[in-house]
């Protein structure tokens, strides 16, 4: 598996770095990274790294998910708590799942991390106090805040230039925006269906238009039924609102701890057009939560854009995409796993 | 107080005149809650028999309003009977951990089991096994002091928290924990008529029950050989009064989550009005606090587009009201 994903990695960047330069053996050397290097991360802190990192920590899902895209899960000494209930570490990388963990960001294991003497951690924005302590031990720390899809990019970017892997940081961006460009030139026609995202929480808990969800949807072709709320965070609404906007799709993001069938038997819910035609669905959480800002939230949209639209997006052409993209970053193939 | 009080109180112009002007306030903002809402409800569609008007309305405004009513009457009822038996004008239902138990329980719905029944359940399991503890220790204590039930409900809240506190910390934070936070903040959102029926029910039995001891729950607030004289069984009802508030405190907050200062300031201000306690009190107090939840609710619902946490308004209402009362120099018993 480990061949074949440094090949179909190959085989992107070549791709990449081809489309996007003429002189690419000049683009290449380019995309090196000098050390020692000075970035800035999303916490506004410099930091200079002064050799190309050999040793990582990762305390936040998102950056362990990029790492491994970006094939540094064989540098990874640690990783947040919680790993097995990420199936994309086993169905990529499970050898992570034997790593230490270093906590999460409720109770972060400052020792922990420093035993494990990484050259580079990086940790999520709220841990900014644990990132102070373990720089006062001498560790390069990156702070990161991937909350929507230009932070995602940004991140990327950030970690790419920081470990040396700005080829494959690009060849990630450059999938993500192609299919982004395909999605609008393919829905660019079509009528947009309302879409009631509801959360993990609770089906009463949804995404206002301030959220990366709600760029999902739009991206997939649909009409955030919420998009009046401004909220940055999960909002609660109440049952008459839900049927006030009267979607015509119900979407349950990927981790809920409820079913579509509950939401089909809710008898709060009769009349709402999606439960009344059956449109009530849940994003798939087999590999990642795509309704998150992980480096494949692409695929959201992806997905979505098949089922809002299965004329202008066939299923089978997104299941290809699916395909494609876990093969070349994450070396194995979705619709097997 | 006079033992003749309770009788006579009640027929005083006063507190029917405050208690018909609460009743007039209670009953326009129980119309104003049927009509407060994100769908469109008109009266025309309604009577012209509009299958969805007539759902939303009877299924979920209905029951949001009877929640608000039923729930803030049995808080203030509840809180009444809480200062009256413990002669403490701080007195309320958390006092014997029956919130922080509740909240456990949330806890455990939430994190253990799906849906919102469960929660449900598992929230009013919570709050009587507090209760249950908290009475179980007081029972330890033979020589039966009026204080011991206090310091077994400190006790039990405090293990009702760190219990919180552990279930918290194996919480996943985007969706476990995201939901124990918000059901500790309270709303009557999610309530409709499919889930709200068994509550109420229970909880006004609970109210009725109290209204009926209202004479012996009066006499408990004041001198115990006094009220043994008078036939009261002091010790038994205490515990009695105690468990049936308690239950009614128990049916709303499991559906509805914490709702703060209801139980605490509806009394305080009823008898601040009054200027006594006495059964038109303990009326009073009930109507004060389905005024203060059905207010806080209506605001919690139409301030915003998304729907904000109840216990914000009651205790936004509620604050300026006791200061005022403060500060009109009247005084508590």
């Amino acid at each position: 598996m480990k061949m074949k994903k440094v090949l179909s990695m190959s085989l992107a960047m070549t791709l990449a770095l081809s489309l996007t330069a003429p002189g690419w053996g000049k683009e290449a050397k380019a995309a090196e990274t000098a050390y020692p290097v000075t970035v800035t991360d999303q916490a506004g802190r410099e930091v200079t790294i002064e050799e190309e990192p050999q040793s990582l920590v990762s305390g936040y899902y998102i950056s362990t998910s990029l790492l491994i895209a970006l094939d540094l899960d064989e540098k990874l000494v640690g990783i947040e708590a919680k790993a097995d209930s990420r199936p994309i570490y086993s169905l990529s990388a499970p050898q992570l799942l034997d790593l230490p963990n270093v906590g999460s960001a409720k109770v972060f294991d400052l020792e922990g991390c420093a035993a494990l003497e990484p050259d580079l951690v990086i940790l999520p924005l709220k841990l900014q106090d644990a990132a102070k302590t373990l720089e006062e031990l001498g560790i390069d720390v990156l702070l990161v805040n991937p909350e929507d899809q230009g932070l995602l990019e940004e991140m990327t970017e950030l970690i790419g230039t920081a470990t040396n892997t700005q080829a494959q940081a690009q060849a990630l961006l450059d999938f993500s925006s192609a299919q982004e460009e395909r999605l609008s030139e393919a829905l660019a026609e079509a009528d947009k269906p309302l879409v009631y995202l509801a959360g993990n929480s609770d089906f009463l808990s949804t995404a206002g238009e301030a959220m990366y969800q709600s760029d999902m949807i739009r991206m997939a072709g649909g009409a955030n039924a919420a998009s009046e709320i401004t909220d940055t965070y999960w909002a609660n609404v109440s049952y008459e609102q839900v049927l006030a906007w009267d979607p015509q799709y119900i979407i349950l993001a990927s981790d809920a701890s409820y079913t579509p069938q509950d939401v089909l038997e809710d008898p709060n819910l009769e009349g709402c057009a999606a439960v009344e035609e059956g449109n009530v669905y849940q994003i798939p959480g087999n590999a990642e939560a795509w309704d998150s800002p992980v480096p494949s939230g692409i695929l959201g949209a992806v997905w979505l854009s098949s089922l809002l639209h299965p004329q202008e997006c066939p299923q089978e052409e997104g299941q290809a995409v699916m395909d494609e993209y876990y093969g070349t970053f994450y070396g194995f193939t979705y619709s097997e796993s | 107080m006079s033992i003749m009080g309770p009788s006579t109180d009640l027929h005083t112009v006063k507190v029917k005149v405050f208690c018909a002007a609460g009743l007039i306030l209670m009953i326009f903002l129980a119309a104003a809650s049927l009509f407060t809402g994100r769908y469109p409800l008109s009266f025309g569609a309604l009577l012209a028999g509009d299958e969805m008007q007539r759902r939303v309305f009877f299924t979920l405004r209905v029951s949001r309003t009877a929640a608000g009513l039923v729930g803030g009457f049995a808080l203030g009822t509840a809180g009444f009977v809480y200062q009256t038996v413990f002669s403490n004008p701080l007195a309320s239902p958390d006092v014997i951990g029956v919130s922080s138990g509740a909240s456990a329980g949330a806890a455990v719905g939430i994190l253990f089991f799906s849906g919102a029944f469960a929660v449900t359940a598992w929230a009013f399991v919570g709050a009587l096994a507090a209760v249950g503890l908290a009475l179980a220790l007081s029972f330890l204590d033979r020589t039966g002091r009026h204080g011991t039930i206090v310091l077994a409900g400190i006790a039990v809240h405090s293990l009702a928290q760190t219990a919180l506190m552990c279930l918290k910390l194996t919480a996943d934070p985007e969706r476990e924990l995201a939901s124990i936070e918000y059901w500790i903040m309270g709303s009557l959102n999610g309530i409709s008529g499919y889930s709200v029926g068994g509550n109420l029910i229970l909880c006004l039995v609970c109210a009725a029950f109290l209204f009926l001891l209202h004479r012996q729950i009066l006499l408990l607030s004041g001198d115990e050989g006094e009220a043994r004289m008078l036939g009261v069984p002091v010790g038994r009802m205490r515990l009695l009064v105690l468990l049936v508030s308690t239950l009614a405190v128990a049916c709303i907050i499991s559906m509805s989550g914490l709702i703060s200062f209801v139980g605490l300031l509806a009394p305080h201000g009823a008898r601040m009005l009054t200027g006594k306690s006495s059964a038109g009190t303990m009326l009073l107090g009930g109507i004060l606090g389905a005024i203060l939840l059905m207010g806080a609710d209506i605001l919690a619902r139409s301030l915003w587009t998304a729907e904000l946490p109840v216990s914000i308004f009651t205790s936004l209402l509620g604050a300026p009201f006791l200061i005022y009362l403060i500060i009109r120099g009247r005084r508590g018993p």
